[in-house]
């Protein structure tokens, strides 16, 4: 049996991140962004969240992590209420924003720098994240020199350096090609159970949202909400064949039946 | 990393060949210049033969180097004055950034003395300061004053709602934003505004000199054109070029090596410093 990684919400049962009746409006209250959302996310799993571009997936995530506050309900990670940025969770966005003055290994390091002084413990695996993403040879390279593929790397490793244990990525692999972006994919599945964290994935791809996660959040707009979870329990690790399996074709089906019956 | 550059030998060569036609080109308008003042087509009083000139340029700088003395001066004035100039500058311009009430009381007052001919307060800074350096270095920093402070403001208010976000999701307080990311993004506009107000400054410097002093090359120049020797008047005037060109290399050369990462030869020497450093520090 794989004892490395069975589907979390199974093998762990204790939860990490949750949302009693949140709701979030903007503009003195006309656009309702997310409306009376309840949800519970277990350690150690990956959630992805999937829906048409509107439906709140980016402020839903925005609320998690702190940016902005909730006009109703509450959020609540380690049990204790989300009232802005904390240092156990970590966002990263579908631009990498690097700083284009600061080397790959130095635009890892700047978590680290915001929290305090570097030492020279926090510079080797600052560097040994790099190596994780495949940038090793990279990492006293500026970000004008270079792909968006790479981009998206470093700042995946500057994700990972701040040590947070719930990861927060918002369609972080949406601007890139096709084949990087599922390499990409692939890697980020790999990294995030070598390093046991908590992940929530923002997508608009049916497939990459289901290949990836343990539970697919589908999200429906107007007002932005989370229609339907579906449990995921596809062995890992998951080659990418599998997304022409039956059951993987079954899970599909469902997620956009739920899409479309809105 | 295999370094593909060519030779620093190879480089100098190709540079000294692509300056060949400037040099001929400047030999064949030097050339008709003296013709055109020797057939009489234009009087020699007004307009020297550059033969004169060189002869003035080679009694100014070699044989009596009566220049070098005024030279430093000036040097001195228009230096000292944008360094006065950029200083206040950008200590207003950093305030200005950080508070916007400040900002709402310093930008008239800043309009204001961008909108007066700077020249035009001649007059009144020598009234001031007198007619020593003072008074030059003076009317330097008041010309350099504004480009370089509206830059400066201009690159640290820029927002980057990207990099806003980033740096409030790491927790970063305000120093950090300012010091880790809005100083650095500011200062490519902020060197675009200091190379301008060199150029201001050392115009400052001339004019205050031409206005009323005792030395400086300003001085020279009008004391020989008041002589009706131009030649020794123009020879006097290549040595502001001269200034300018010191001035504006300097600046050059730090703008490329500060804000290094805009050009990539500049990023891939940045790089390599970077990894030998580490090399030094951690690696072994
Ligand atoms: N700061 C904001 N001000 C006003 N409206 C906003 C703001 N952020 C998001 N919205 C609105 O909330 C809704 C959900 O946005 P968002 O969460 O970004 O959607 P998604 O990420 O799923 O594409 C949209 O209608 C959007 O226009
Ligand atoms: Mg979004």
């Amino acid at each position: 049996m794989n004892v490395e990684r069975m589907p979390n919400h199974a093998a762990s049962g204790e939860v990490v991140v949750s949302g009693i009746a949140v709701g979030k409006t903007f503009a003195d209250g006309t656009v309702i962004a997310l409306d009376n959302t309840t949800f519970e996310i277990k350690r150690g799993s990956f959630v992805s969240l999937v829906g048409p571009s509107g439906c709140g997936k980016s402020t839903l995530l925005r609320l998690i992590s702190g940016l902005i506050t909730p006009t109703s309900g509450q959020i609540s990670v380690h049990d204790t209420p989300v009232t802005g940025p904390r240092r156990d969770i970590s966002m990263m966005f579908q631009k990498a924003t690097l700083l284009e003055w600061r080397t790959s290994l130095e635009n890892v390091l700047l978590p680290t720098e915001i929290a305090g002084t570097p030492t020279k413990a926090d510079k080797n695996r600052a560097l040994d994240l790099l190596k994780l993403v495949g940038l090793g040879d990279f990492a006293f390279s500026f970000p004008a020199q270079l792909s968006g593929g790479m981009q998206q790397r470093v700042a995946l490793a500057r994700l990972l350096q701040t040590g947070a244990d719930i990861l927060l990525l918002d369609e972080p692999f949406g601007a890139l090609d096709e084949f990087t972006r599922e390499r990409l994919n692939t890697e980020l599945m790999r990294i995030v159970a070598e390093v046991g964290a908590t992940t929530i994935f923002v997508t608009h791809n049916i497939s990459e949202a289901i290949f990836l996660a343990d539970q697919v959040f589908v999200m429906t707009s107007r007002p932005g909400r989370v229609a339907k979870i579906v449990d995921v329990d596809l062995e890992r690790p998951r080659p990418l064949s599998i997304q022409t399996s039956p059951e993987f074709n079954r899970l599909v089906e469902d997620v956009r039946v739920t899409l479309g019956a809105v | 990393m295999p370094d593909s550059r060519p030779s620093r030998g190879y480089r100098f060569l190709d540079a000294m060949v692509r300056f060949v036609p400037h040099l001929v080109l400047l030999i064949v308008l030097l050339c008709l210049w003296e013709a055109a003042v020797a057939t009489g087509m234009i009087t020699s009083i007004m307009i020297p033969r550059p033969s004169a000139i060189g002869g003035a340029i080679v009694e100014l700088y070699v044989t009596k180097g009566t220049i070098y003395k005024h030279f430093f001066i000036t040097l001195t004035e228009a230096v000292v004055g944008f360094c006065i100039g950029a200083a206040i500058a950008v200590s207003l311009a950093v305030c200005s950034s950080l508070s916007d009430v400040f900002k709402r009381y310093v930008i008239p007052y800043a309009v204001v003395l961008n909108v007066t001919p700077g020249i035009a307060l001649t007059p009144v800074v020598i009234a001031w300061f007198g007619y020593g350096m003072g008074s030059k270095m003076a009317l330097a920093a008041i010309l350099c004053f504004f480009p370089i402070f509206v830059n400066t403001l201009t690159g640290l208010v820029q927002i980057d709602e990207d990099r806003e976000e980033l740096f409030k999701s790491l927790g970063a307080n305000n120093t950090q934003i300012f010091t880790k990311m809005r100083v650095p993004a500011a200062l490519p506009l902020m060197f675009a505004g200091l190379k301008i107000g060199l150029t201001t400054a050392l115009i400052g410097a001339v004019v205050a000199e031409f206005a009323q002093a005792t030395d400086g090359v300003g001085v020279l120049m009008s004391r020989f054109s008041f002589q009706l020797n131009m030649a020794a008047s123009i020879a006097t005037l290549l040595s502001m070029t001269v200034i300018g060109l010191l001035l504006f290399y300097t600046m050059e050369f730090l703008d490329d090596r500060i804000v290094f990462w805009r050009r990539e030869s500049r990023r891939a020497a940045a790089s390599r410093a970077r990894a030998r450093s580490w090399q030094s520090q951690i690696g072994k």
